[in-house]
């Protein structure tokens, strides 16, 4: 399998259009509160009922960061008030105790992520306690292939930290570095040095952890090819198993710390791309393997190996090779996956909250999958996860004529095919080296609802 | 553009009967046919045969002492008939899938004598049974064919009774299920286990962690691959090896 990736600037600017990024399908805007706690219930019940249900993977949202970063998107509160952690871990057992019972109790749990927010905000006690909750409420895996990680914020964590987290059983750590140019730290207010970053990394191998993520952003103010070329270069010293390089989206509409961000500031076009093309030179030559959408990993590390052997999907939390797995979100603002549904909890954390008092669950909306859905995540999933379109496998498992059901999609895809983006006929599609960094503008013409035209395009990032 | 469904969907409906033809899954049409009677012939057979249906996943066809008066062909789905007993525990007894029927263990007491619930979406074909305990009386094919049903019915019961291994059980089970679809027209080597994990732990009196052990394990030994509900016997031969002593051939 060729996974190679070319820059092609002129045709990334093209397609520098909003778009989904396909975590799921059908995507968060077609999720609507006719999806309530009976919906959830009886998607629980029949995943219960598989002839081999799938294994688990949790993910908790911990919602809290001591200061804002100008870029961040994700549902956060900004507070010192270590007590509102300690409130926060209440609500979240309460709604530990009443989500497990959801799912029969030989499903193993595979996978536990962690992530914010600033999981760290939680005190390397708390965690422990939280995991131990959970191992109580649900069955944790013990074989090899149990992951359990978190997102660490390198600033408020020392390498005492990190042996703690490991005893409590730990295995994966996911840094936020973003850029140590300073210029850019001030202006996005995240002021990290490397050392401090650098030590936490040490203190993660020295404790035994399995693996090592650090994150990235490209096109963030103040940003610049020198200052960027420095980061990449430190980064890449200091060799983490997997990296992921996002694209800044910028949408101060949508996010109101974006709006601390001046205009001026950000790059243009033309040096974002740059930067991306510089984290693909770099990291090519370093030896990392590009898995897909924003994400790298070194060549040992399961997710290039699951690249390989056709075993790589996506979920949520990015690329996995878990995602056979019913995804269950706890914390505010967390999504689920279960059975052939999505669903979202409050985003609002005195909504979440409130509602864990009365006693029900904190379900704000989902959606629940026809078959068409499926068959469409499943595509998408293709095409995120092998860069191609096995017409075939879709076939055998949906029983369609590909190329019938799919007429007026494919005639979309011609379009990209006279860009150079796809290649292959209709039955193999596969994406170019050059269509690789477009994956989403491909899997957009296989979106039932953007044909449709019921999501408003405003609402979605740039595809770059 | 919907999805067609094919043969191999879950619980495929039958292609439907209408005044001329019988419905392609229909346990009686073999007899009437061989008979020499076409349906249009049958005005008499017609007029005790209803329609009913659709019953939603979870809705009941009949409880535990209605009143017996009819015997019902699965049309299309699965019908799940069990017994709670005096602690309360449901105890499964089967399942019937389109072309088999239900409420022939109703006829001796004049009550049905379990529950009939509808895993999936489930359509009937009811006929009274005084009515057609009447038209049997004049068609020795009809009488036959309902023997042969209640005789099965019987004997079908008796497959789990003895001590058997769960994997004998289970091989048996998928087998038995492969033959039932098969022997209706549908694919013999996938197909939708519509049943929940712990009904088929029931009937099979196991353990449902032990129900997915086994078939994770006939996974991963290459006899029958399993994606959700979707079943595909992959192995026969060596399923049959397995399942020798339950179907006793």
């Amino acid at each position: 399998m060729n996974h190679a990736i070319a820059f092609d600037p002129e045709l990334l600017r093209r397609y520098d259009k909003p778009g989904p990024r396909y975590t799921s399908y059908p995507t968060a805007p077609q999720f609507s509160d006719a999806f309530g706690e009976a919906e959830l219930r009886e998607q629980a019940r029949l995943s219960n009922g598989e002839p081999i249900p799938r294994p688990l993977s949790l993910y908790v949202h911990v919602p809290f960061c001591e200061s804002p970063c100008f870029y961040c998107g994700c549902n956060r509160v900004i507070t010192r008030d270590k007590a509102r952690g300690e409130a926060y871990l209440l609500r979240l057992y309460r709604e530990i105790e009443m989500v497990a019972p959801l799912f029969d109790r030989d499903r193993e749990v595979l996978q536990l992520h962690l992530g914010g927010g600033t999981p760290n905000f939680l005190s390397p006690d708390q965690l422990a306690e939280m995991v131990d909750v959970i191992g109580r409420h649900f069955r944790l895996g013990r074989g090899p292939g149990r992951d359990i990680s978190i997102e660490i914020d390198p600033r408020h964590v020392g390498p005492a930290d990190v042996h703690a987290l490991a005893r409590t059983g730990f295995n994966r750590v996911s840094l936020g570095v973003q850029d140590f140019d300073p210029a850019v730290q001030e202006a996005v207010n995240r002021i990290q040095s490397v050392e401090e970053t650098l030590a936490v990394i040490e203190a993660a191998r020295a404790a035994g952890m399995r693996s090592v993520n650090v994150d990235l952003i490209y096109g963030l103010p103040k940003q610049n090819p020198e200052g960027f070329a420095r980061t990449l270069d430190t980064v890449i010293a200091a060799a983490p198993d997997r990296l992921a390089v996002y694209s800044y989206a910028h949408l101060p509409q949508m996010f109101r710390a974006q709006r601390q961000i001046k205009d001026a500031d950000l790059c243009d076009p033309a040096t974002k791309l740059s930067l991306l093309q510089l984290a693909i030179d770099k990291l090519g030559a370093a030896g990392y393997r590009y898995i897909g959408m924003d994400h790298f990993a070194r060549p040992g590390d399961e997710l290039a190996i699951a690249l390989e052997d056709g075993s790589l999907q996506r979920n949520f939390m990015g690329y996995t090779t878990h995602a056979a797995c019913d995804l269950v979100g706890l914390g505010v603002s967390a999504i689920s996956h279960v059975g052939d549904s999505f669903s979202q909890n409050h985003r609002d954390l005195s909504v979440y909250e409130a509602t864990l008092d009365q006693g029900r669950l904190p379900l704000w909306r989902g959606v629940g999958l026809d078959q068409d859905d499926v068959l469409r995540a499943a595509l998408i999933q293709q095409l995120m996860c092998t860069g191609g379109i096995d017409a075939e496998a879709l076939e055998e498992r949906f029983e369609i004529e590909f190329e019938q059901y799919f007429a007026g999609e494919l005639a979309q895809v011609e379009a990209l095919r006279a860009e150079g983006l796809v290649e292959g006929d209709a039955r193999h599609l596969r994406a170019t080296p050059r269509g690789r960094l477009l994956l989403r503008v491909i899997a957009m013409c296989f979106d039932r609802y953007l044909n449709a035209g019921a999501a408003a395009p405003a609402r979605y990032s740039k595809a770059i | 553009m919907t999805l067609q469904p094919g043969t191999r969907r879950p619980n495929p409906i039958a292609d439907d009967g209408d005044e001329y033809t019988f419905c392609s899954t229909c346990a009686f049409a073999p007899v009437c046919l061989a008979e020499g009677l076409a349906k249009h012939e049958l005005w008499d057979l017609h007029c005790l045969v209803e329609h009913i249906g659709p019953f939603h996943a979870g809705e009941h066809v009949f409880r535990e002492g209605d009143p017996f008066t009819a015997i019902a062909a699965v049309r299309a789905g699965t019908v799940k008939t069990y017994v709670v007993d005096s602690h309360g525990r449901e105890q499964v007894l089967g399942f019937f899938l389109p072309g088999e029927v239900i409420g022939l263990n109703g006829i001796h007491s004049a009550k049905y004598p379990c529950n009939a619930v509808a895993l999936d979406t489930v359509t009937l074909c009811r006929f009274s049974f005084p009515a057609i305990s009447t038209l049997a009386t004049r068609l020795p094919g009809l009488q036959a064919q309902l023997f042969r049903l209640l005789s099965h019915d019987i004997s079908k019961a008796a497959l789990l009774a003895g001590d058997f291994t769960a994997d004998e059980r289970m091989a048996a089970f998928l087998l038995a299920l492969s033959r039932r679809y098969a022997a209706r027209g549908f694919s013999a080597t996938r197909f939708t286990l519509s049943m929940a994990r712990t009904d088929i732990a029931n009937y099979l009196r196991l353990a449902a962690e032990t129900v997915s052990r086994v078939l994770k394990r006939f996974q991963t030994d290459g006899l029958i691959a399993v994606e959700r509900r979707e079943v595909e016997l992959k192995d026969v031969p060596r399923l049959q090896e397995l399942a020798q002593a339950v179907l006793r051939e």
